[in-house]
């Protein structure tokens, strides 16, 4: 059974990019890299090779959504369970995103404290 | 000797229709069988001597016999037609003469000859009418054969035809003598007193009904001038006056005052009152005939006078009924060449004109001088009109009154055509100028009120109790894209645009706040939409049922509020604040996020001194959020975006669950919260909303509580509804705040917010979702003896839910 280990970051603001990646980094132990928008996640995504991924869903450019669609066309998405953060929204819209394929959504604004642990949840749902 | 029989009906017979008319000629002159007359006896007489006959008959011819109206040397009167000697004469033109009837087949066995009074010489001349008919005969008999000289039937004839024109003479006097006894008659019998005068006035009969009248009789008036013994000398001297000015001649006072105007060709009747011999005055109306000749010759008058004191007596009553009209009774002469008079009008016309009836007796210029100068032209053109259509007349003008000032007055009248072609009207005038007053003040104000709806910024709709739309004001019509038409109410939302505030749903008939308010509801900002002008019109609409003082439905009326600039700021105010919000929370993320890590120690020990301030921090950044949340929920109820997920579910887990959450919160300030009794009942509900409304009920009463009390949570069953409370012994609400509790950023007062750390919108947000959710929320509270909020939901029994 893998390990989660590697978590990709996509998230245009640079503040809640820096406590994200602290709270991961620092509570989870995991290792975590972030890109400011859709298609810098793009170039990064194989190179990486990332075990989660983490999708704002308001970016400029190439919004959350988008963004897991083009990386579906990179990267095997039934093995590299995809979450969306986002602003507290409407359960209707909830649906949405999950039927675009993402494996759950974290309304922000998030306690960092339990961040790490709630990510493990979702990846850990996936496997079994 | 034998002789031919004569026979009259065959040898002697004219024409029947020309012996019918000679027949008709006789009796005309109705002389048969009248008694004898000498002044005819003097003609037989003179043809028997001067024809030397001893016998000498006037003799008329009728159907059966000839009768002799005049006879000399005859004893009888009359003999049969078949045997006169005279039926032979009338067959001819001229003298029929029989020299000797016993030589003569045709009468030689007459009785007359063979017996008395044996004629044997007989000489006729026929008796010939002016218009040709052979009456009978003149003729002369002897007893002796003979036969007359040339002088003598000379004579014959001449003597015939004088007694033609006796005959001519008696038939005149005859019809003189009947024509007389009929005028007499007509005289004696007349109801208006007759006085027959000579060409100078002098009477020379008068009749029985005048001799009534005016107590004199025949004898005494007989001879003497009519006007000098029955008419009064003023009188005459006036009437000489008026007729001389108006005949442009002078006329003297005396007869020729009657018959001036007769001889101008206008036959008229006056009114005179005449001296009756007690010295009484007799009204009369006065008519005066020329009497004339053959000769066209003048040859005296008739003066016909008709009793009038049954008219004054009528006149009188007139007087009295008219004194009790408000205004004038009148009426109007109006003659073809223009000249007009009042032959009546009441006294009341002081009041209307501020004249007196006398003033009018002559002239209608009176009149035309006190109507006010602008609507002269008006009225005298509605006169002409009316008399040369003869319809009703009816007029308003003004009247410029010397006591009253100017006065509104008002005018109807019916004209009749008289034989003459002038115009007879019957009519009366009233002072309307109160009345005009109150109607112009009424115009005022219609027009004031017209204008004031057309200044309003609303659109204001009427309708009459038949639900007929009566009134759009200028909004109304702009609004509506349209004016007012007659279409029935179901139509009225198609035709008018009438849509529910989504813009897309027409309005139902019954759904019309106009139609509500007609049957008798009162509307009160009703929301709908007009596509009336293409763009959205978002108003809200009042509408209230229009009753008559006495109660009476007598439409309805609604007014519409532009409230589409208002939406629009609200639609602004919203999605600015939606805006902010979401852009708060994102730098709120991190800032929460950054201090949650600090705080845990994750980034290394945080100093003690330090952990007072960042739990200030922290306890700030969750405010805001909450705010934040608090605002957003707050949006999306007011859009209708918030979403409700009703699921029946029995509700003591609900407060369990609610109390489990809430207990740290309670505990920070040292107040337990505790569950009361709950009756075993479900309700319909959106588990997640009924938790945000107890959680913020109960950390209010957690807030409020001094540390060391109880909060209680508790539910209790009332009317198929169960009320859940939640009850603190907190200060309690106070008096002045009672009123804003559930109005949005309402606090006690502005401390609270900083010392509690409420956003201001929870109460209010609690009482949407309650209200949402078909319940109601409120509570009770004494100032310092703690508060107890409560809502109440629909709720059923659970033993129904699991039989």
């Amino acid at each position: 059974m893998a390990e989660l280990r590697r978590i990709l970051h996509v998230e245009d603001d640079p503040s809640i990019q820096a406590v994200t990646k602290l709270a991961l980094e620092a509570i989870g132990g995991y290792q975590v890299l972030s890109c400011s928008s859709g298609a810098q996640a793009l170039e990064e995504v194989e190179a990486f090779a990332p075990d989660f991924i983490l999708l704002d869903v308001m970016m400029p450019g190439m919004d959350g959504p988008q963004t897991l669609l083009n990386l579906r066309e990179r990267v095997d998405l039934e093995r590299i369970p995809v979450t969306f953060m986002t602003a507290k929204v409407q359960p209707g819209e909830i649906e949405h995103l999950r039927k675009l394929g993402a494996r759950d959504v974290i309304i922000k604004p998030f306690d960092p404290m339990q961040l790490a642990e709630q990510i493990r949840a979702i990846w850990l749902a996936d496997r079994y | 000797m034998e002789l031919p029989q004569a026979d009259p009906a065959s040898t002697l017979s004219m024409t029947p229709v020309r012996e019918l008319s000679r027949l008709a000629a006789l009796l005309r002159y109705e002389i048969l069988d009248t008694p004898e007359e000498s002044a005819f006896d003097d003609f037989t007489e003179l043809a028997a001597r001067l024809c030397e006959t001893p016998i000498a008959l006037i003799s008329l011819v009728d159907d059966r016999r000839q009768w002799f109206k005049s006879r000399v040397g005859l004893e009888v009167s009359e003999t049969p037609r078949e045997i006169s000697f005279c039926t032979y004469t009338i067959l001819g033109e001229e003298i029929f003469e029989v020299p000797d009837a016993l030589q003569d087949p045709r009468f030689c066995h007459n009785p007359l000859v063979v017996g008395d009074p044996h004629i044997r010489f007989y000489a006729g001349t026929p008796l010939t009418s002016p218009d040709g008919y052979n009456l009978g005969t003149l003729c002369v008999i002897d007893r002796e054969p003979r036969r007359l000289s040339a002088e003598q039937r000379d004579t014959l004839e001449r003597l015939g035809r004088q007694v033609i024109r006796l005959f001519e003479q008696h038939l005149l006097a005859h019809r003189y003598a009947e024509q007389a006894a009929l005028q007499q008659a007509m005289l004696d019998s007349a109801s208006s007193a007759v006085l027959v005068t000579r060409p100078d006035g002098v009477v020379t009969s008068v009749n029985p009904t005048a001799e009534r009248m005016l107590g004199h009789s025949e004898q005494e008036l007989v001879g003497h001038q009519l006007t000098s013994a029955l008419f009064r000398r003023e009188a005459l001297q006036r009437r000489a006056t008026l007729l001389s000015n108006e005949l442009q001649t002078p006329i003297e006072p005396d007869f020729a005052v009657l018959t001036a105007p007769l001889h101008r060709g206008r036959r008229e009747m006056s009114e005179w009152r005449l001296r009756h011999r007690s010295g009484a005055d007799v009204p009369v109306l006065v008519g005066v005939t020329a009497i004339h000749d053959e000769q066209e010759e003048l040859r005296g008058y008739l003066v016909n006078a008709y009793d009038l004191a049954y008219q004054e007596q009528l006149q009188l009553r007139l007087q009295q009924i008219a004194a009790q009209v408000p205004g004038m009774l009148f009426q109007f002469h109006w003659r073809p060449d223009g000249a007009s008079c009042f032959p009546y009008v009441s006294e009341g016309v002081e009041q209307i004109y501020g004249l007196s009836p006398g003033q009018l007796a002559g002239s209608f210029a009176p009149i035309i001088a006190r109507v006010y100068a602008l609507d002269r032209s008006a009225l005298l053109g509605s006169i002409r009109e009316a008399a040369a259509e003869l319809a009703p007349w009816h007029i308003e003008h003004r009247v410029e009154h010397p006591r009253k000032g100017l006065i509104w007055v008002e005018a109807r009248a019916t004209p009749l055509q008289q034989v003459d072609g002038s115009v007879l009207w019957h009519g009366f005038v009233t002072d309307i100028t109160v009345r005009k007053a109150e109607q112009l003040e009424l115009e005022r104000q219609q027009e004031m009120n017209r204008r004031l709806l057309e200044a309003l910024s609303e659109a204001v709709i009427a309708c009459d109790a038949d639900g007929c739309l009566t009134l759009f004001n200028e909004k109304a019509k702009q609004w509506h894209g349209t004016d007012v038409a007659p279409v029935p109410p179901d139509e009225w939302p198609t035709r008018y645009q009438l849509y529910h505030p989504d813009g897309v749903t027409l309005l139902r008939p019954e759904e019309i706040p106009l139609l509500r308010a007609l049957h008798g509801e009162h509307v009160c900002d009703h929301e709908m939409v007009l596509l009336g002008q293409g763009e959205p019109r978002h108003v809200l609409s009042n509408a209230d049922p229009l009753y008559t003082s006495d109660g009476q439905p007598m439409g309805a009326v609604a007014v519409l509020h532009d409230i589409t600039e208002r939406k629009r700021i609200e639609r602004l105010q919203r999605e600015f604040i939606s805006t902010v919000s979401h852009e708060l929370r994102t730098p709120l993320t991190s800032i929460t996020g950054a201090l949650g890590l600090i705080c845990s120690n994750v980034m290394g020990e945080v100093p003690e001194a330090m952990h007072e301030l960042l739990d200030i921090a922290q306890q700030n950044s969750q405010r805001l959020n909450a705010l934040i949340d608090d605002l957003l929920d707050m949006d999306k109820l007011h859009a209708g975006k918030m979403r409700f997920a009703l699921l029946r579910q029995p509700l003591q887990p609900q407060l369990e669950l609610a109390l489990r959450s809430n207990r740290n919160y309670a505990e920070q300030h040292g107040v337990v919260l505790q569950l009361g009794t709950c009756p075993a009942v479900t309700v319909e509900i959106d588990a997640m909303r009924l938790q945000q409304v107890l959680s913020n009920l109960l950390s209010n009463a957690a807030k409020f509580s001094p540390a060391g009390e109880q909060v209680e949570l508790s539910a209790t069953l009332s009317d198929g509804r169960v009320r859940i409370s939640v009850r603190d012994r907190g200060p309690g609400i106070s008096a002045d705040f009672r009123e804003r509790v559930f109005q949005k950023f309402a606090q006690a007062d502005s401390s609270d917010s900083r010392q509690q750390g409420g956003t201001g919108l929870g109460l209010a947000i609690s009482k949407e979702l309650i209200e949402r959710m078909g319940g109601q929320i409120g509570f009770e509270s004494e100032p310092g003896h703690g508060a107890c909020f409560w809502f109440e939901l629909p709720s059923e029994g659970l033993a129904k839910e699991s039989p």
